[in-house]
């Protein structure tokens, strides 16, 4: 299965989140594979803690292969080529987990060929192929990366797919992520031009929210009353903001706490992160996990 | 575990190649297009009067090549009913064989262009189309496909135009186009295939040329057989281009249509049609079961034929 | 003779195998050409021959330019209408020109790719097997090419029963020294085709690489490299023969297998997961992969010494044999125990 992972605004927490679900579902025992389609800024081999290619490959990746330069992109072995200790182990009966890195220095595209749009189809099918999981993570925004992933998934019709669309709680950031789905130009828009179906690529997105603070949540145990009932109203208010602009609970698959670790740093959350130096907190570990359950659970995919 | 001795040879349904029946020489006589056919008469006589010697040369040539002097030699003639419809054959072929004869030439195959597109429900210019083996410029190493425009063909590198880049990388200067077997300076050359419209594809003349060269050399296989026949002309010519045989015999003497080598008189506004007839031939694969048939033939005469197709094709091309 | 070759093997992507009559369809990528198939003991059907046009350099292990230019010939099968090939080679020889010529001459020599000034056999086939460099030719992703023609098929459903990544076979045969090399091909020796076993790079431990050399002056030389790349050396007496890619994908194929059972058992987690979780992830394999083992069906019969070579060492039916027992045997236990758990035994 594809996973295309989008955001409207950058820093969202899209990377990390879809870095974390990935290494959840390679827990659980899936194969997985991580596309890095943020062109204009390839950096999620950071997040994999593999500093050859923190800031992209000079191997050749995804640039240098969707450009016609190579054959076979730069694939790393996350089990075996992570600087951190704790994840160059694969626990027993976990699946594969593999990061196709961008081009070191690499930008966004300025079009998309159809030579361009074949290799993408080529490599699609092919991983699709070998993996349980592909997560394609792709450029904020609208962009030609995801342009691109609209028109491949359009000439792949065996190949099933997914849509994450990431976003904070705040007011800005739900009414963007509602209008990069169904506003001009939006996913439903562009995919239905590029031969999608509108309701059934409309029945295969949902929302994340990440980095959400609840206003019962620990961390807000010692703010005064005035400050509790004024969060408690902001909270009421976007979730009805969220509703209106069908971005609400129905759509979406899953929420994210806020979490020290991941505000500090961009990384994985390992098991022992939580258990041994109790550096992050169970439930954001919880919630990766639930995720990357639910990504793969058709019942979480009902049509609305 | 299967023993390593005991093998399994069979395999289904082994590959057949019909054989074609083979002249030594195709003659073209003629081409018949539409303002040809609407300057009258006259013009195809005088055409036929300037082909004349020039057949007789080559039939000359290969009668003193062949034992005995029994050279096979047929002659044919193409009309286009494929770009534009005019006539009907039972107006236009009796003026053509008169025309002829008046010449003292005999025409023995009758030709509609359209065949070439599609003949008997075969699709030859698909089939000839999938043959295509692009000729690969340096640095073709297999791990991309092949360089294409969809409906073209050229015999190298086309200038690089600036297609898909990435936002803040180098731009591009202009490239010169090169041929691929160049000789210090390049004649580049880029022919199209086809073009699509309302009504689908439209395959262009030097393709159907491409393909004519390609019936006369015997050298196309549908399924391993034969994809046109010749068929006997009836006692009198049809009203419609579609009722008319895609090749007519009309010498029920003559040798095989299809030959060992062609040749082809023509009027020299068709040399850039031939150069991009030959740009084709050169990227087109012939099944080897098929070269091989006719090289054990020609070979059992004694003939020894180029290896490359192109060769095997012989023009003259007569001043206005 | 210097003959190289890459085959790529993997899962056909459909849910379940696919019938000859569709095997017809999926394989038909030349208009015009009927796709071949033999019935016993398995059904295989094979496409018609394709060729790709290169002209680049050769992968040298002295790192010399070595430039080629001609066309490699291509072809997909399908073996049990379940497992998909590309398999492509070249026999390389020396042009007799200095530059390069028409392309039609090219192209009246399909499969071969003619090389100028003067071939080193060694230095090309250990150049060939070892490295894989970006500039040189690249023969497996001509194969791979073809099988995504394949799989792109809209016959098949692409609901494949358990995913699996492609196996790289890359190969060279070359002419032994009693054989008819020519007067270019020189001694084979640094080759070092007919040294013992060597050394596996990959993971998986107990399948070490295998090779031997038969009294008649033939070798082969089996490795298993990182990831899912093999290399096979092979040194024949006399020239080429069809026989030797037949070999070769056959090869590809059983070691295919072979990996592709490892790690189905592998991820079943026997000992660890429940009963029925094993049960569920070794169904796969019983369903789809064990009855497609039958090493040298379709082969001539002078390639049968190298299969027994490979046979003794790395042992390849004894591997796959000791993995079916186990299959069969969990498979077996398994239900047993979920018979009595239900009170229905
Ligand atoms: N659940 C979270 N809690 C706290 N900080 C987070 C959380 N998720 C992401 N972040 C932080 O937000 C920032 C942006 O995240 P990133 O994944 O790079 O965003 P994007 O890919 O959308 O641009 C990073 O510093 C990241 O560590
Ligand atoms: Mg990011």
């Amino acid at each position: 299965m594809l996973v295309f992972a989008i955001s409207d605004k950058g820093g969202t927490g899209r990377s990390v989140t879809s870095s974390n679900i990935v290494y959840r579902r390679a827990l659980q025992g899936s194969d997985v594979c991580y596309l890095d389609f943020d062109f204009g800024s390839p950096t999620a081999g950071a997040i994999f803690s593999v500093s050859s290619v923190a800031r992209g490959t000079t191997q050749g990746g995804m640039h240098g292969y969707l450009e016609g330069r190579l054959a076979d992109p730069h694939r790393i072995d996350i089990w075996a080529e992570s600087d951190r200790e704790g994840l160059r182990a694969k626990p027993p009966g976990a699946g594969q987990m593999v990061l196709f890195p961008g081009d070191e220095g690499g930008g966004e595209f300025s079009t998309v060929s159809e030579e361009m749009l074949q290799r993408c189809v080529r490599l699609f099918a092919r991983l699709e192929e070998e993996f349980d999981l592909c997560l394609v993570d792709l450029s904020a925004g609208r962009s030609f990366a995801a342009q691109m992933a609209l028109a491949a998934t359009a000439r792949l019709p065996g190949v099933p797919f997914r849509w994450l669309v990431f976003h904070r709680w705040t007011r800005q950031h739900i009414i963007a992520a509602d209008g990069l789905v169904r506003g001009r130009q939006g996913l439903l828009a562009v995919g239905v031009e590029h031969g999608h179906d509108k309701e059934t690529l409309g029945d295969r997105i949902r929302f994340v929210r990440t980095a959400v603070l609840e206003p019962d949540a620990a961390e807000l145990e010692g703010l005064r009353e005035t400050q509790k009932a004024w969060l408690n109203e902001c909270d009421r208010e976007l979730r009805e903001l969220a509703g209106r602009h069908r971005v609400g609970r129905t759509s979406m698959l899953g929420k994210i706490p806020l979490d020290p670790v991941l505000q500090w740093r961009e990384q994985l959350i390992s098991d022992e992160d939580v258990l041994s130096s109790q550096i992050a907190n169970a439930e954001t570990v919880a919630a990766f996990d639930d995720l990357a359950k639910k990504i793969v659970d058709d019942s979480a995919w009902e049509a609305l | 575990m299967t023993p390593a001795y005991a093998t399994f040879g069979e395999v289904a349904a082994e590959r057949r190649i019909a054989s074609a029946p083979l002249s030594h020489v195709s003659i073209e006589l003629g081409h018949l297009y539409m303002e040809d056919f609407q300057a009258g008469p006259d013009r195809l006589r005088e055409q036929f009067r300037q082909v004349a010697p020039w057949a007789e040369t080559m039939r000359r040539s290969w009668q003193s090549r062949v034992p005995g002097g029994r050279a096979r030699v047929s002659t044919c003639f193409l009309i286009d009913d494929y770009f534009s419809r005019f006539s009907t054959p039972a107006e236009l072929v009796p003026m053509v064989l008169e025309a002829a004869a008046e010449c003292d030439l005999t025409i023995d195959y009758l030709a509609r262009e359209s065949a070439c597109a599609e003949a008997d429900g075969v699709m030859l210019a698909r089939l000839v189309e999938d043959r295509l083996v692009t000729d690969p410029p340096a640095g073709s190493d297999g791990s991309r496909p092949p360089v294409t425009e969809t409906g073209w063909l050229c015999n190298g590198t086309r200038s690089p135009y600036s297609g898909a880049v990435q936002a803040m990388g180098s731009a591009r200067r202009w490239e010169p186009p090169a041929q691929n077997a160049k000789r210090r300076h390049s004649i580049f050359v880029d022919v199209e295939l086809w073009d699509t419209d309302s009504r689908g594809r439209t395959w262009s003349c030097p393709f159907l040329a491409a393909v004519w060269q390609l019936l006369r050399l015997g050298l196309i296989r549908n399924e391993g057989e034969l994809p046109v026949r010749p068929k006997p002309r009836g006692a009198s010519f049809p009203s419609e281009w579609d009722d008319l045989p895609a090749i007519v015999q009309l010498n029920p003497a003559a040798a095989p249509f299809s030959a060992y080598s062609t040749l082809s008189v023509l009027s020299s506004r068709f040399l850039p049609v031939e150069l991009a007839v030959r740009t084709i031939l050169s990227q087109v694969f012939v099944d080897a079961q098929v070269l091989g048939q006719v090289a054990d033939r020609s070979g059992g005469e004694g003939i020894r034929l180029p290896d490359e197709l192109v060769d095997r094709i012989s023009y003259v091309f007569l001043g206005a | 003779m210097l003959v190289m070759g890459e085959v790529r093997t993997g899962l056909l992507q459909n849910s379940g195998e696919i019938p000859e009559s569709l095997c017809q369809s999926v394989l038909g990528l030349l208009s015009g050409e009927r796709v071949r198939v033999s019935r016993r003991p398995i059904v295989y059907a094979v496409s018609p021959d394709q060729l790709t046009g290169v002209d680049c350099r050769l992968a040298s292990a002295s790192q010399a330019r070595v430039r080629g230019v001609g066309t490699v010939l291509s072809r997909a099968s399908v073996t049990g209408g379940r497992v998909l090939q590309g398999s492509s080679h070249i026999q390389v020889v020396r042009s007799e020109s200095d530059h390069r010529l028409s392309w039609s001459h090219y192209l009246a020599r399909p499969g071969v790719v003619e090389v100028f000034g003067k071939i080193r056999v060694p230095d090309l086939s250990e150049g060939f097997a070892e490295s894989a460099r970006n500039d040189c030719l690249d023969l497996g992703s001509v194969s791979e090419r073809f099988m995504d023609a394949v799989q792109a098929s809209p016959f098949l459903d692409r609901k494949a029963p358990f995913r699996s990544a492609r196996t790289r076979l890359r190969w060279v045969a070359e002419s032994g020294p009693t054989g008819s090399g020519g007067a270019e091909s020189g001694p084979t020796g640094s080759g070092g085709a007919e040294s013992g076993p060597t050394g596996s790079g990959g993971a998986e431990s107990g399948r070490a690489g295998g090779g031997a050399r038969t009294p008649e002056g033939t070798g082969i030389r089996f490795t298993l490299g990182r990831d899912q790349v093999r290399t096979l050396r092979l040194v024949l007496p006399g020239g080429f023969s069809p026989g030797i890619v037949d070999f070769c994908e056959d090869l590809a194929l059983h070691d295919w297998l072979l990996t592709t059972l490892l790690v189905i058992v592998e991820k079943a987690r026997v000992g660890t997961a429940s009963r029925a979780e094993v049960t569920a992830k070794l169904a796969p394999a019983v369903d789809h992969l064990l009855h497609l083992w039958m090493p040298a069906a379709r082969l001539d019969d002078a390639f049968a010494p190298f299969w027994e070579t490979l046979e003794r060492r790395p042992g390849f039916s004894r591997q796959w044999h000791s993995l079916v027992e186990r299959v069969r045997d969990q498979v077996a236990i398994n239900t047993l125990a979920l018979l009595r758990e239900t009170g229905g035994w």
